[in-house]
């Protein structure tokens, strides 16, 4: 619940300064500690669908999966080449190993900090905080909402554009490659009309008063309050958990 | 910006909005890649992420088009939900600038199809050094990261560069960008 309520350009902030530090780290304690500190937030103070969040989450694991074995196998040579771990019966340097297993779960810590932002923040008021918060210009800030809300348009427009291909005697694809070309044939009509729409939408904002001057007032007011700052706050904690534990399991590594 | 139109603005954040989704769209692709070739399956099509860059620069030539186009899609995958996270905003960025990089450096005012070219490969150097700190290609052995450079810079020429170009003119031939850049280059070209 209080996840939704934090000021969005602020958690996303603080998202974003974690990533960073996270990005430092190459061991693979910390982000393991810190992994479990997100998702344990997550879902201690935002109501997240926990069926949702698995399925959103498969795709890192795979990903994180895919970068394990590739920097095992194209790992800059070790510096101590004797230490060597045995997994299935082959031999692989533990440094290797050790980095392997950081880079991967950075992967997927990165995944459940950027899940917590996305299951918990709602797109108009982040584009709206980040207005009043972080001085995003209003010109870009409403044309990026106007765009946005073209999405679910293309997706009829999609539809016309087919149609009027079928009455015209396209044949309806039926393979990959015919599929490909079908796309291709598509992309000029459906890029010629989200043009047209947003060059309609401009004059009408404009016609209706829109000036893009920053000094604006908003039906829908955001401000950062004292308790928002908590949220950073919980997370550093945990963060400097992490490496303090790690540290004194002798597993530190920061990037050097 | 102050010598932008809103119109413009606004035509640009719709591109940046449809890019976005063909962004995500081609993440799963990478990741197949990935799977069969390791971290350099992504540069093989890393050119398709910079696209925008050079079809909003292309067609509204004005300094900051490439930039702005490249962080809006950034932002709108952000939104949607991706793969990376909000730190894909700063990756847009980065990517933005390399192109942006390219077309300062002809002051804005050439758009011929060796610069687009060259702000393809901008982008793929900025996003490799970029990818280089963040992604952890310093772990990988020094002979294949130069070779996932070279593919990244030529992937950036090829797909961003000319598909880019190719489809902007496509577009110019259709006559929705009448009020735009190329559109006015379009037209006085035929009228010749």
């Amino acid at each position: 619940m209080f996840l939704q309520r934090l000021n969005p350009s602020l958690k996303a902030l603080t998202i974003l300064l974690f990533v960073v530090l996270l990005a430092l780290i190459f061991d693979p304690i910390t982000p393991s500690l810190f992994l479990i500190w997100t998702v344990s937030i997550t879902f201690l103070f935002g109501k997240v669908a926990w069926k949702k969040y698995v399925l959103y989450f498969i795709p890192f694991m795979i990903f994180a999966f895919g970068m394990l074995w590739t920097t095992v196998i194209f790992a800059d040579a070790p510096a101590n080449k004797n230490d060597i771990l045995l997994i299935f019966g082959m031999e692989y340097p533990r440094e290797s190993i050790l980095t392997a297993l950081a880079l991967s779960l950075r992967v997927l810590n990165v995944a459940a900090l950027s899940l917590l932002f996305i299951f918990t923040t709602n797109i108009a008021h982040f584009i709206l905080s980040m207005m009043q918060q972080l001085r995003l210009p209003p010109k870009i800030a409403y044309a990026v909402l106007a765009g946005y809300r073209f999405l679910p348009m293309m997706r009829d427009e999609i539809k016309i554009i087919h149609d009027a291909h079928r009455v015209r005697g396209v044949n309806q694809a039926k393979t990959i490659k015919e599929k490909w070309n079908n796309y291709k044939r598509y992309s000029i009509p459906l890029l010629a009309s989200a043009i047209r729409k947003a060059e309609r939408t401009a004059m009408a904002m404009e016609s209706k008063g829109f000036t893009g001057d920053k000094d604006r007032t908003f039906y829908r007011q955001f401000t950062i309050r004292k308790t928002d700052w908590f949220f950073p706050l919980v997370m550093l904690i945990g963060f400097t958990t992490a490496v303090i534990v790690s540290f004194e399991m002798g597993f530190l590594k920061i990037f050097s | 910006m102050a010598n932008w139109r809103f119109k413009e603005i606004v035509v640009m954040a719709a591109l940046s909005v449809v890019f976005g989704v063909v962004y995500l769209a081609f993440l799963p692709l990478g990741g197949v890649l990935v799977g069969f070739f390791g971290p350099i399956g992504y540069d093989f099509i890393f050119g398709i992420w910079f696209i925008v860059s050079i079809i909003a620069a292309y067609i509204i030539r004005k300094p900051g088009a490439a930039f702005l186009s490249e962080t809006i899609a950034a932002m709108v995958e952000v939104l949607i939900g991706n793969a990376i996270g909000p730190m894909l905003i700063v990756t847009g960025m980065v990517q933005g600038l390399g192109a942006e990089a390219a077309f300062a450096a002809t002051r804005w005012k050439n758009y011929s199809v060796w610069i687009l070219m060259a702000a393809g490969v901008g982008s793929a150097v900025t996003s490799f050094i970029y990818g280089y700190f963040m992604s952890g290609y310093a772990a990988l052995a020094p002979g294949y990261v130069t070779a996932m450079f070279i593919v990244r810079m030529i992937s950036g020429a090829l797909i961003a560069g000319l598909l880019g170009k190719a489809l902007s003119d496509g577009l110019a031939q259709t006559g929705v960008l009448s009020s735009f850049a190329l559109g006015k280059e379009y037209r006085k070209k035929n009228a010749a």
